[in-house]
Protein backbone atom coordinates (compact mmCIF):
# COMPACT_ATOMS: atom_id res chain seq x y z
CA UNK A 1 0.00 0.00 0.00
CA UNK A 2 2.65 2.47 1.09
CA UNK A 3 4.90 1.18 -1.63
CA UNK A 4 2.35 1.78 -4.34
CA UNK A 5 1.73 5.29 -2.99
CA UNK A 6 5.45 6.02 -3.09
CA UNK A 7 5.68 4.69 -6.65
CA UNK A 8 2.73 6.82 -7.68
CA UNK A 9 4.33 9.93 -6.23
CA UNK A 10 7.67 9.16 -7.79
CA UNK A 11 6.06 8.65 -11.16
CA UNK A 12 4.12 11.90 -10.89
CA UNK A 13 7.20 13.85 -9.89
CA UNK A 14 9.12 12.30 -12.74
CA UNK A 15 6.50 13.46 -15.20
CA UNK A 16 6.44 16.99 -13.79
CA UNK A 17 7.63 19.50 -16.35
CA UNK A 18 10.08 22.31 -15.74
CA UNK A 19 8.65 25.62 -14.75
CA UNK A 20 9.70 27.39 -17.90
CA UNK A 21 8.90 24.78 -20.47
CA UNK A 22 5.73 25.10 -22.49
CA UNK A 23 3.19 22.56 -21.40
CA UNK A 24 0.35 21.11 -23.37
CA UNK A 25 -3.06 21.17 -21.77
CA UNK A 26 -3.46 17.39 -21.76
CA UNK A 27 -0.39 17.23 -19.60
CA UNK A 28 -1.86 19.56 -17.01
CA UNK A 29 -4.98 17.54 -16.79
CA UNK A 30 -3.15 14.25 -16.39
CA UNK A 31 -0.82 15.68 -13.77
CA UNK A 32 -3.78 17.09 -11.83
CA UNK A 33 -5.30 13.66 -12.05
CA UNK A 34 -2.18 12.19 -10.47
CA UNK A 35 -2.16 14.77 -7.73
CA UNK A 36 -5.80 14.17 -6.94
CA UNK A 37 -5.07 10.46 -6.87
CA UNK A 38 -2.14 10.93 -4.51
CA UNK A 39 -4.18 13.14 -2.20
CA UNK A 40 -7.09 10.73 -2.18
CA UNK A 41 -4.82 7.78 -1.60
CA UNK A 42 -2.85 9.31 1.26
CA UNK A 43 -6.08 10.72 2.69
CA UNK A 44 -7.57 7.26 2.82
CA UNK A 45 -4.46 5.95 4.59
CA UNK A 46 -4.42 8.80 7.12
CA UNK A 47 -8.12 8.41 7.88
CA UNK A 48 -7.91 4.64 8.35
CA UNK A 49 -8.01 3.74 12.04
CA UNK A 50 -6.59 0.30 11.37
CA UNK A 51 -3.36 1.48 9.76
CA UNK A 52 -0.27 1.65 11.98
CA UNK A 53 0.76 5.11 13.20
CA UNK A 54 4.27 4.68 11.82
CA UNK A 55 2.85 4.31 8.32
CA UNK A 56 0.66 7.39 8.76
CA UNK A 57 3.67 9.35 9.97
CA UNK A 58 5.59 8.30 6.87
CA UNK A 59 2.74 9.22 4.55
CA UNK A 60 2.31 12.60 6.25
CA UNK A 61 6.00 13.43 5.88
CA UNK A 62 5.94 12.24 2.30
CA UNK A 63 3.03 14.55 1.53
CA UNK A 64 4.78 17.49 3.17
CA UNK A 65 7.90 16.73 1.15
CA UNK A 66 5.95 16.54 -2.09
CA UNK A 67 4.14 19.78 -1.43
CA UNK A 68 7.41 21.45 -0.43
CA UNK A 69 9.02 20.21 -3.58
CA UNK A 70 6.16 21.47 -5.72
CA UNK A 71 6.40 24.85 -3.99
CA UNK A 72 10.13 24.93 -4.55
CA UNK A 73 9.74 24.09 -8.19
CA UNK A 74 6.95 26.48 -9.13
CA UNK A 75 6.84 29.35 -6.63
CA UNK A 76 9.93 31.10 -7.87
CA UNK A 77 11.35 31.29 -4.33
CA UNK A 78 14.92 32.46 -4.40
CA UNK A 79 16.45 30.21 -1.80
CA UNK A 80 20.02 31.41 -2.29
CA UNK A 81 19.17 35.01 -1.67
CA UNK A 82 17.04 34.03 1.28
CA UNK A 83 19.91 32.06 2.77
CA UNK A 84 22.40 34.86 2.09
CA UNK A 85 20.15 37.33 3.74
CA UNK A 86 18.59 35.56 6.70
CA UNK A 87 21.11 32.85 7.44
CA UNK A 88 24.32 34.74 6.94
CA UNK A 89 26.11 33.34 9.98
CA UNK A 90 29.32 35.20 9.10
CA UNK A 91 27.60 38.38 10.18
CA UNK A 92 27.41 36.96 13.68
CA UNK A 93 31.05 36.05 13.96
CA UNK A 94 32.49 37.82 16.98
CA UNK A 95 29.01 39.05 17.87
CA UNK A 96 27.59 35.96 19.57
CA UNK A 97 28.59 37.27 22.99
CA UNK A 98 26.17 40.16 22.49
CA UNK A 99 23.31 37.70 22.06
CA UNK A 100 24.46 35.65 25.07
CA UNK A 101 24.56 38.82 27.13
CA UNK A 102 21.05 39.60 25.93
CA UNK A 103 19.92 36.11 26.88
CA UNK A 104 21.44 36.64 30.32
CA UNK A 105 19.41 39.82 30.79
CA UNK A 106 16.28 38.09 29.51
CA UNK A 107 16.68 35.23 31.99
CA UNK A 108 17.46 37.69 34.79
CA UNK A 109 14.33 39.73 34.00
CA UNK A 110 12.24 36.57 33.84
CA UNK A 111 13.64 35.28 37.13
CA UNK A 112 13.07 38.46 39.13
CA UNK A 113 9.68 39.13 37.55
CA UNK A 114 8.79 35.48 38.07
CA UNK A 115 9.37 35.83 41.81
CA UNK A 116 7.53 39.15 41.70
CA UNK A 117 4.47 37.76 39.98
CA UNK A 118 4.30 34.72 42.27
CA UNK A 119 4.40 37.01 45.30
CA UNK A 120 1.78 39.37 43.83
CA UNK A 121 -0.41 36.46 42.71
CA UNK A 122 -0.24 34.65 46.02
CA UNK A 123 -0.95 37.84 47.94
CA UNK A 124 -4.03 38.61 45.85
CA UNK A 125 -5.33 35.05 46.04
CA UNK A 126 -4.86 34.89 49.82
CA UNK A 127 -6.49 38.29 50.31
CA UNK A 128 -9.43 37.07 48.28
CA UNK A 129 -9.98 34.18 50.67
CA UNK A 130 -10.84 36.75 53.34
CA UNK A 131 -14.08 37.28 51.41
CA UNK A 132 -14.30 40.98 52.10
CA UNK A 133 -16.61 42.37 49.41
CA UNK A 134 -14.90 45.77 49.33
CA UNK A 135 -11.41 44.34 49.04
CA UNK A 136 -12.55 41.76 46.50
CA UNK A 137 -13.98 44.55 44.37
CA UNK A 138 -10.63 46.32 44.17
CA UNK A 139 -8.68 43.10 43.69
CA UNK A 140 -11.00 42.09 40.85
CA UNK A 141 -10.58 45.49 39.21
CA UNK A 142 -6.82 45.12 39.48
CA UNK A 143 -6.77 41.60 38.05
CA UNK A 144 -9.16 42.42 35.21
CA UNK A 145 -7.35 45.61 34.26
CA UNK A 146 -3.95 43.99 34.14
CA UNK A 147 -5.24 40.99 32.26
CA UNK A 148 -6.82 43.29 29.67
CA UNK A 149 -3.99 45.73 28.96
CA UNK A 150 -1.26 44.56 26.61
CA UNK A 151 2.02 44.15 28.48
CA UNK A 152 3.71 46.58 26.12
CA UNK A 153 1.35 49.38 27.18
CA UNK A 154 2.05 48.79 30.85
CA UNK A 155 5.78 48.93 30.22
CA UNK A 156 5.51 52.08 28.19
CA UNK A 157 3.46 53.71 30.93
CA UNK A 158 6.00 52.81 33.59
CA UNK A 159 8.94 53.86 31.46
CA UNK A 160 7.71 56.94 29.60
CA UNK A 161 4.79 58.27 31.64
CA UNK A 162 6.00 57.89 35.20
CA UNK A 163 8.88 60.35 34.72
CA UNK A 164 6.22 63.06 34.18
CA UNK A 165 5.03 62.35 37.70
CA UNK A 166 8.54 62.74 38.98
CA UNK A 167 9.20 59.02 39.18
CA UNK A 168 12.00 57.86 36.95
CA UNK A 169 12.32 54.14 36.71
CA UNK A 170 15.07 52.62 34.63
CA UNK A 171 14.19 50.26 31.83
CA UNK A 172 15.01 47.21 33.94
CA UNK A 173 12.90 48.34 36.90
CA UNK A 174 10.01 49.32 34.63
CA UNK A 175 10.10 45.93 32.99
CA UNK A 176 10.27 43.99 36.26
CA UNK A 177 7.45 46.07 37.73
CA UNK A 178 5.26 45.75 34.67
CA UNK A 179 5.82 42.01 34.33
CA UNK A 180 5.39 41.35 38.05
CA UNK A 181 2.16 43.32 38.30
CA UNK A 182 0.80 42.06 34.99
CA UNK A 183 1.67 38.42 35.37
CA UNK A 184 0.88 38.65 39.08
CA UNK A 185 -2.71 39.14 37.95
CA UNK A 186 -2.54 35.94 35.88
CA UNK A 187 -0.73 34.10 38.67
CA UNK A 188 -3.42 35.13 41.15
CA UNK A 189 -6.01 33.39 39.00
CA UNK A 190 -3.90 30.21 39.03
CA UNK A 191 -3.62 30.38 42.82
CA UNK A 192 -7.29 31.14 43.21
CA UNK A 193 -8.26 28.10 41.16
CA UNK A 194 -5.93 25.99 43.30
CA UNK A 195 -7.30 27.35 46.55
CA UNK A 196 -10.87 26.82 45.38
CA UNK A 197 -10.04 23.23 44.50
CA UNK A 198 -9.50 22.51 48.19
CA UNK A 199 -12.67 20.97 49.58
CA UNK A 200 -14.67 23.24 51.89
CA UNK A 201 -14.73 20.47 54.50
CA UNK A 202 -11.00 20.99 54.96
CA UNK A 203 -11.61 24.56 55.98
CA UNK A 204 -14.36 23.53 58.38
CA UNK A 205 -12.20 20.87 59.99
CA UNK A 206 -9.37 23.38 60.43
CA UNK A 207 -11.68 26.01 61.88
CA UNK A 208 -13.37 23.56 64.22
CA UNK A 209 -9.95 22.70 65.63
CA UNK A 210 -9.39 26.35 66.48
CA UNK A 211 -6.70 27.00 63.88
CA UNK A 212 -6.30 30.67 63.09
CA UNK A 213 -7.05 31.96 59.60
CA UNK A 214 -3.38 32.26 58.66
CA UNK A 215 -2.44 28.88 60.08
CA UNK A 216 -5.34 27.39 58.11
CA UNK A 217 -4.11 28.95 54.88
CA UNK A 218 -0.49 28.09 55.54
CA UNK A 219 -0.86 24.57 56.97
CA UNK A 220 -3.99 23.25 55.30
CA UNK A 221 -4.97 25.14 52.16
CA UNK A 222 -1.68 25.98 50.48
CA UNK A 223 -0.12 22.50 50.84
CA UNK A 224 -3.15 21.09 49.04
CA UNK A 225 -3.47 23.92 46.53
CA UNK A 226 0.18 24.13 45.44
CA UNK A 227 0.31 20.82 43.52
CA UNK A 228 -2.80 21.91 41.65
CA UNK A 229 -1.34 25.36 41.02
CA UNK A 230 2.10 24.33 39.78
CA UNK A 231 1.24 23.32 36.18
CA UNK A 232 -0.82 26.40 35.21
CA UNK A 233 1.53 28.66 37.15
CA UNK A 234 4.55 27.29 35.33
CA UNK A 235 2.70 27.87 32.07
CA UNK A 236 2.06 31.47 33.06
CA UNK A 237 5.71 31.98 33.96
CA UNK A 238 6.84 30.53 30.63
CA UNK A 239 4.52 32.96 28.86
CA UNK A 240 6.10 35.70 30.94
CA UNK A 241 9.59 34.64 29.91
CA UNK A 242 8.46 34.97 26.30
CA UNK A 243 6.96 38.36 27.03
CA UNK A 244 10.25 39.74 28.33
CA UNK A 245 10.90 40.42 24.64
CA UNK A 246 8.44 43.28 24.94
CA UNK A 247 10.96 45.01 27.18
CA UNK A 248 12.95 45.89 24.08
CA UNK A 249 10.55 48.78 23.47
CA UNK A 250 11.71 50.42 26.68
CA UNK A 251 15.30 49.64 25.71
CA UNK A 252 16.00 47.03 28.33
CA UNK A 253 19.10 45.30 26.97
CA UNK A 254 17.52 41.84 26.71
CA UNK A 255 17.90 39.31 23.93
CA UNK A 256 15.57 40.82 21.34
CA UNK A 257 16.89 44.34 21.92
CA UNK A 258 20.50 43.22 21.51
CA UNK A 259 19.57 41.26 18.39
CA UNK A 260 17.92 44.34 16.95
CA UNK A 261 21.02 46.39 17.66
CA UNK A 262 23.06 43.87 15.70
CA UNK A 263 20.45 43.87 12.95
CA UNK A 264 20.95 47.63 12.60
CA UNK A 265 24.73 47.67 12.85
CA UNK A 266 25.21 44.70 10.49
CA UNK A 267 22.30 45.70 8.22
CA UNK A 268 21.36 42.05 8.14
CA UNK A 269 18.47 40.20 9.83
CA UNK A 270 20.46 37.06 10.68
CA UNK A 271 20.84 38.16 14.34
CA UNK A 272 17.04 38.22 14.60
CA UNK A 273 16.88 34.70 13.24
CA UNK A 274 19.54 33.68 15.74
CA UNK A 275 17.53 35.29 18.55
CA UNK A 276 14.44 33.41 17.42
CA UNK A 277 16.38 30.16 17.51
CA UNK A 278 17.70 30.95 20.99
CA UNK A 279 14.15 31.66 22.22
CA UNK A 280 13.08 28.35 20.74
CA UNK A 281 15.94 26.47 22.33
CA UNK A 282 15.12 27.91 25.76
CA UNK A 283 11.33 27.77 25.58
CA UNK A 284 10.64 24.44 23.90
CA UNK A 285 12.04 22.39 26.81
CA UNK A 286 10.10 24.58 29.25
CA UNK A 287 6.88 24.23 27.29
CA UNK A 288 7.40 20.45 27.19
CA UNK A 289 8.04 20.44 30.94
CA UNK A 290 4.79 22.32 31.59
CA UNK A 291 2.99 19.80 29.45
CA UNK A 292 4.45 16.93 31.43
CA UNK A 293 3.46 18.54 34.71
CA UNK A 294 -0.08 18.98 33.44
CA UNK A 295 -0.29 15.37 32.32
CA UNK A 296 1.02 14.12 35.63
CA UNK A 297 -1.54 16.25 37.45
CA UNK A 298 -4.29 14.93 35.21
CA UNK A 299 -3.23 11.34 35.92
CA UNK A 300 -3.23 11.98 39.65
CA UNK A 301 -6.70 13.44 39.45
CA UNK A 302 -7.95 10.41 37.55
CA UNK A 303 -6.55 7.96 40.08
CA UNK B 1 -17.71 10.84 86.53
CA UNK B 2 -18.39 14.02 88.42
CA UNK B 3 -15.86 16.76 88.71
CA UNK B 4 -16.34 19.61 91.13
CA UNK B 5 -14.33 22.06 89.04
CA UNK B 6 -16.45 21.70 85.95
CA UNK B 7 -19.60 23.75 85.57
CA UNK B 8 -22.74 21.70 85.63
CA UNK B 9 -24.14 23.38 82.52
CA UNK B 10 -21.88 22.89 79.51
CA UNK B 11 -24.02 24.42 76.77
CA UNK B 12 -26.89 26.83 77.05
CA UNK B 13 -28.75 28.01 73.98
CA UNK B 14 -31.33 30.77 74.19
CA UNK B 15 -33.70 31.56 71.33
CA UNK B 16 -31.24 30.74 68.55
CA UNK B 17 -32.24 31.90 65.06
CA UNK B 18 -30.46 31.34 61.80
CA UNK B 19 -31.49 32.67 58.41
CA UNK B 20 -29.83 32.06 55.05
CA UNK B 21 -31.11 35.08 53.13
CA UNK B 22 -34.85 34.30 52.85
CA UNK B 23 -34.61 30.82 54.33
CA UNK B 24 -35.44 30.76 58.03
CA UNK B 25 -33.67 27.56 59.11
CA UNK B 26 -33.59 27.84 62.91
CA UNK B 27 -36.63 29.53 64.38
CA UNK B 28 -35.81 29.97 68.05
CA UNK B 29 -34.03 27.05 69.62
CA UNK B 30 -33.47 26.96 73.37
CA UNK B 31 -31.95 24.11 75.34
CA UNK B 32 -29.42 23.23 77.99
CA UNK B 33 -26.83 20.46 77.86
CA UNK B 34 -25.34 19.36 81.16
CA UNK B 35 -21.91 18.02 81.89
CA UNK B 36 -21.39 14.42 80.71
CA UNK B 37 -24.74 14.43 78.98
CA UNK B 38 -25.09 12.68 75.64
CA UNK B 39 -27.70 14.42 73.51
CA UNK B 40 -28.86 12.94 70.25
CA UNK B 41 -30.27 15.33 67.66
CA UNK B 42 -32.75 13.79 65.27
CA UNK B 43 -35.11 15.08 62.65
CA UNK B 44 -35.95 14.96 58.98
CA UNK B 45 -33.50 16.08 56.32
CA UNK B 46 -33.34 19.85 56.03
CA UNK B 47 -34.76 20.41 59.52
CA UNK B 48 -31.60 22.29 60.50
CA UNK B 49 -29.68 19.71 62.56
CA UNK B 50 -26.32 20.46 61.00
CA UNK B 51 -26.96 24.17 61.05
CA UNK B 52 -27.81 23.95 64.75
CA UNK B 53 -24.54 22.22 65.66
CA UNK B 54 -22.50 24.50 63.39
CA UNK B 55 -23.98 27.58 65.03
CA UNK B 56 -22.85 26.35 68.45
CA UNK B 57 -19.17 26.79 67.57
CA UNK B 58 -19.91 29.54 65.09
CA UNK B 59 -18.79 27.68 62.01
CA UNK B 60 -22.08 29.22 60.93
CA UNK B 61 -22.81 32.73 62.18
CA UNK B 62 -26.11 32.71 64.14
CA UNK B 63 -28.56 35.42 63.11
CA UNK B 64 -29.68 36.05 66.69
CA UNK B 65 -29.87 34.41 70.09
CA UNK B 66 -27.45 33.69 72.90
CA UNK B 67 -25.05 30.77 73.22
CA UNK B 68 -23.09 29.99 76.37
CA UNK B 69 -20.33 27.39 76.27
CA UNK B 70 -19.17 26.53 79.79
CA UNK B 71 -20.73 29.77 80.91
CA UNK B 72 -18.93 31.90 78.32
CA UNK B 73 -21.13 34.00 76.06
CA UNK B 74 -19.67 33.14 72.67
CA UNK B 75 -21.78 35.75 70.91
CA UNK B 76 -20.05 38.52 72.84
CA UNK B 77 -18.37 41.02 70.53
CA UNK B 78 -14.70 40.45 71.32
CA UNK B 79 -14.75 36.76 72.10
CA UNK B 80 -11.81 34.76 70.77
CA UNK B 81 -13.83 32.19 68.87
CA UNK B 82 -10.78 30.05 68.13
CA UNK B 83 -10.32 29.53 71.87
CA UNK B 84 -13.94 28.47 72.20
CA UNK B 85 -13.56 26.06 69.29
CA UNK B 86 -10.67 24.30 70.99
CA UNK B 87 -13.16 23.36 73.71
CA UNK B 88 -15.48 21.67 71.21
CA UNK B 89 -14.27 18.76 69.11
CA UNK B 90 -16.17 18.27 65.90
CA UNK B 91 -16.55 15.13 63.79
CA UNK B 92 -18.03 15.38 60.30
CA UNK B 93 -19.96 13.04 58.09
CA UNK B 94 -17.24 13.20 55.43
CA UNK B 95 -14.34 12.79 57.91
CA UNK B 96 -12.46 15.80 56.48
CA UNK B 97 -9.05 14.46 57.37
CA UNK B 98 -6.20 16.52 55.91
CA UNK B 99 -5.16 14.41 52.90
CA UNK B 100 -1.60 15.74 52.74
CA UNK B 101 -0.84 14.62 56.30
CA UNK B 102 -0.47 11.17 57.85
CA UNK B 103 -2.83 10.00 60.57
CA UNK B 104 -0.51 11.04 63.37
CA UNK B 105 0.29 14.36 61.67
CA UNK B 106 -3.43 15.04 61.35
CA UNK B 107 -3.75 14.51 65.07
CA UNK B 108 -0.67 16.53 66.04
CA UNK B 109 -1.38 19.56 63.87
CA UNK B 110 -3.79 21.46 66.10
CA UNK B 111 -2.13 20.68 69.46
CA UNK B 112 1.21 21.88 68.10
CA UNK B 113 -0.07 24.94 66.25
CA UNK B 114 -2.83 26.07 68.57
CA UNK B 115 -1.85 24.73 71.99
CA UNK B 116 1.84 25.15 71.13
CA UNK B 117 2.90 21.91 72.74
CA UNK B 118 6.14 20.26 71.65
CA UNK B 119 6.38 17.76 68.82
CA UNK B 120 7.49 15.05 71.26
CA UNK B 121 4.58 15.55 73.61
CA UNK B 122 2.10 15.86 70.75
CA UNK B 123 3.40 12.62 69.24
CA UNK B 124 3.09 10.79 72.56
CA UNK B 125 -0.44 12.03 73.12
CA UNK B 126 -1.36 11.39 69.51
CA UNK B 127 -0.13 7.81 69.70
CA UNK B 128 -2.09 7.26 72.90
CA UNK B 129 -5.22 8.48 71.14
CA UNK B 130 -4.60 6.27 68.12
CA UNK B 131 -4.20 3.40 70.55
CA UNK B 132 -7.53 4.31 72.07
CA UNK B 133 -9.35 4.22 68.72
CA UNK B 134 -7.50 1.02 67.83
CA UNK B 135 -5.32 2.39 65.04
CA UNK B 136 -1.84 2.63 66.54
CA UNK B 137 -0.36 0.64 63.65
CA UNK B 138 -1.81 3.13 61.11
CA UNK B 139 -0.01 6.17 62.51
CA UNK B 140 2.01 6.84 59.37
CA UNK B 141 -0.73 5.99 56.88
CA UNK B 142 -2.22 8.74 54.74
CA UNK B 143 -6.01 9.14 54.80
CA UNK B 144 -6.38 7.70 51.29
CA UNK B 145 -4.77 4.48 52.56
CA UNK B 146 -7.43 4.08 55.27
CA UNK B 147 -10.94 2.70 55.09
CA UNK B 148 -13.86 4.98 55.84
CA UNK B 149 -14.27 3.63 59.34
CA UNK B 150 -10.57 4.02 60.03
CA UNK B 151 -10.60 7.58 58.70
CA UNK B 152 -13.51 8.47 60.94
CA UNK B 153 -11.74 7.02 63.97
CA UNK B 154 -8.63 9.07 63.15
CA UNK B 155 -10.89 12.09 62.81
CA UNK B 156 -12.26 11.41 66.28
CA UNK B 157 -8.73 11.06 67.66
CA UNK B 158 -7.82 14.35 65.96
CA UNK B 159 -10.71 16.11 67.64
CA UNK B 160 -9.86 14.54 71.00
CA UNK B 161 -6.24 15.65 70.73
CA UNK B 162 -7.28 19.19 71.63
CA UNK B 163 -8.67 17.77 74.87
CA UNK B 164 -12.08 19.34 74.31
CA UNK B 165 -14.76 19.41 76.98
CA UNK B 166 -17.51 18.82 74.43
CA UNK B 167 -17.74 16.69 71.29
CA UNK B 168 -20.07 17.32 68.34
CA UNK B 169 -20.81 14.57 65.83
CA UNK B 170 -22.68 15.40 62.62
CA UNK B 171 -23.88 12.11 61.15
CA UNK B 172 -20.55 10.42 61.83
CA UNK B 173 -21.59 7.07 60.36
CA UNK B 174 -23.81 8.07 57.43
CA UNK B 175 -20.98 7.92 54.90
CA UNK B 176 -19.77 4.53 56.10
CA UNK B 177 -20.35 1.04 54.75
CA UNK B 178 -22.53 -0.92 57.20
CA UNK B 179 -19.71 -3.18 58.38
CA UNK B 180 -17.69 -0.14 59.51
CA UNK B 181 -20.40 1.63 61.45
CA UNK B 182 -19.89 -0.55 64.52
CA UNK B 183 -16.23 0.29 65.01
CA UNK B 184 -16.97 4.02 65.01
CA UNK B 185 -19.98 3.68 67.31
CA UNK B 186 -17.86 1.61 69.71
CA UNK B 187 -15.38 4.47 70.04
CA UNK B 188 -18.23 6.90 70.63
CA UNK B 189 -19.83 4.62 73.20
CA UNK B 190 -16.58 4.50 75.14
CA UNK B 191 -16.31 8.26 75.09
CA UNK B 192 -19.82 8.53 76.45
CA UNK B 193 -18.94 6.08 79.25
CA UNK B 194 -15.89 8.16 80.15
CA UNK B 195 -18.13 11.13 80.73
CA UNK B 196 -17.64 13.22 77.63
CA UNK B 197 -20.36 15.77 76.94
CA UNK B 198 -21.64 14.91 73.48
CA UNK B 199 -24.12 16.18 70.92
CA UNK B 200 -24.70 13.64 68.18
CA UNK B 201 -26.71 14.09 65.01
CA UNK B 202 -27.45 10.50 64.10
CA UNK B 203 -30.16 8.09 63.19
CA UNK B 204 -28.45 5.03 64.63
CA UNK B 205 -31.32 3.91 66.83
CA UNK B 206 -29.38 1.21 68.64
CA UNK B 207 -26.60 3.55 69.61
CA UNK B 208 -28.98 6.31 70.65
CA UNK B 209 -31.15 4.01 72.73
CA UNK B 210 -28.10 2.73 74.53
CA UNK B 211 -25.84 5.75 74.85
CA UNK B 212 -28.00 8.86 74.67
CA UNK B 213 -29.46 10.49 77.75
CA UNK B 214 -31.78 12.69 75.73
CA UNK B 215 -33.07 13.16 72.26
CA UNK B 216 -33.83 16.54 70.71
CA UNK B 217 -36.25 16.08 67.87
CA UNK B 218 -36.00 18.91 65.35
CA UNK B 219 -38.50 19.71 62.66
CA UNK B 220 -38.81 22.89 60.61
CA UNK B 221 -36.19 24.69 62.68
CA UNK B 222 -37.79 24.06 66.05
CA UNK B 223 -37.33 21.51 68.81
CA UNK B 224 -40.66 19.70 68.63
CA UNK B 225 -39.76 17.14 71.26
CA UNK B 226 -37.15 16.79 73.97
CA UNK B 227 -37.00 13.63 76.04
CA UNK B 228 -35.29 10.36 76.89
CA UNK B 229 -34.90 7.76 74.15
CA UNK B 230 -37.63 5.68 75.79
CA UNK B 231 -40.07 8.62 75.84
CA UNK B 232 -39.39 9.52 72.23
CA UNK B 233 -39.12 6.08 70.70
CA UNK B 234 -41.91 4.39 72.60
CA UNK B 235 -44.28 7.00 73.93
CA UNK B 236 -44.14 9.94 71.53
CA UNK B 237 -47.40 11.82 71.09
CA UNK B 238 -46.12 14.06 68.30
CA UNK B 239 -47.32 13.44 64.81
CA UNK B 240 -44.02 14.61 63.22
CA UNK B 241 -41.93 12.39 65.45
CA UNK B 242 -44.04 9.28 64.98
CA UNK B 243 -44.13 9.83 61.26
CA UNK B 244 -40.35 10.25 61.08
CA UNK B 245 -39.56 7.29 63.31
CA UNK B 246 -41.91 5.18 61.24
CA UNK B 247 -39.85 6.03 58.19
CA UNK B 248 -36.40 5.27 59.56
CA UNK B 249 -37.26 2.10 61.46
N1 LIG C 1 -24.73 27.72 53.67
C1 LIG C 1 -26.05 27.63 53.39
N2 LIG C 1 -26.63 28.53 52.57
C2 LIG C 1 -27.95 28.46 52.29
N3 LIG C 1 -28.78 27.53 52.77
C3 LIG C 1 -28.26 26.60 53.59
C4 LIG C 1 -26.86 26.59 53.94
N4 LIG C 1 -26.63 25.56 54.77
C5 LIG C 1 -27.81 24.93 54.92
N5 LIG C 1 -28.79 25.55 54.24
C6 LIG C 1 -30.22 25.16 54.20
O1 LIG C 1 -30.69 25.12 55.51
C7 LIG C 1 -31.59 24.05 55.67
C8 LIG C 1 -31.13 23.17 56.83
O2 LIG C 1 -29.91 22.54 56.47
P1 LIG C 1 -29.15 21.55 57.43
O3 LIG C 1 -27.96 21.08 56.69
O4 LIG C 1 -28.94 22.20 58.74
O5 LIG C 1 -30.21 20.38 57.57
P2 LIG C 1 -30.02 18.96 58.24
O6 LIG C 1 -31.11 18.81 59.21
O7 LIG C 1 -28.62 18.81 58.73
O8 LIG C 1 -30.29 18.01 57.01
P3 LIG C 1 -29.57 16.64 56.63
O9 LIG C 1 -30.22 15.56 57.44
O10 LIG C 1 -29.87 16.50 55.17
O11 LIG C 1 -28.12 16.79 56.92
C9 LIG C 1 -31.63 23.31 54.35
O12 LIG C 1 -32.80 23.70 53.67
C10 LIG C 1 -30.41 23.78 53.64
O13 LIG C 1 -30.65 23.82 52.25
MG1 LIG D 1 -26.91 17.66 58.12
Amino acid sequence: MAMSLALLIAYALFLLPDKESAIPVWFYSSISFFIVLILAYSGSILADREKPEALKMGVAFMLIAVLGWLFHRYSGAQWHRLADFFFNWEKLEGNWWILWEGLGVTLFLAFISGIGSVVVGLLIAVLRTLNSPTMNFFLKVYVDVFRSIPMIVVMVIFFFAMPFMGISLGSIVSTVLALSLGYGAYASECFRAGIESVHSGQLEAARSLGLSRWKTIYKIILPQAIPVVIPPLTGTLVAMLKDTAVASVVAAPELLKRARELYTSETNPTPLVAAALIYLAVLIPLVRAVNMLENRMQKKRNE
Amino acid sequence: MSNMNLPETMIEVVDLHKRFKDLHVLKGISTVVKHSEVVAVMGPSGSGKSTFLRCLNRLEEPTSGRIYIEGVDIMAPYIDINRVRTEIGMVFQSFNLFPHLTAIENIKLAPMNVRKISNKEATERGMALLEKVGLAEKATAYPEQLSGGQQQRVAIARALAMQPQIMFFDEPTSALDPEMIGEVLDVMRNMAKEGMTMMVVSHEMGFIREAADRILFLADGLIVEDGTPDQIFNHSKHKRTIEFLGKIL
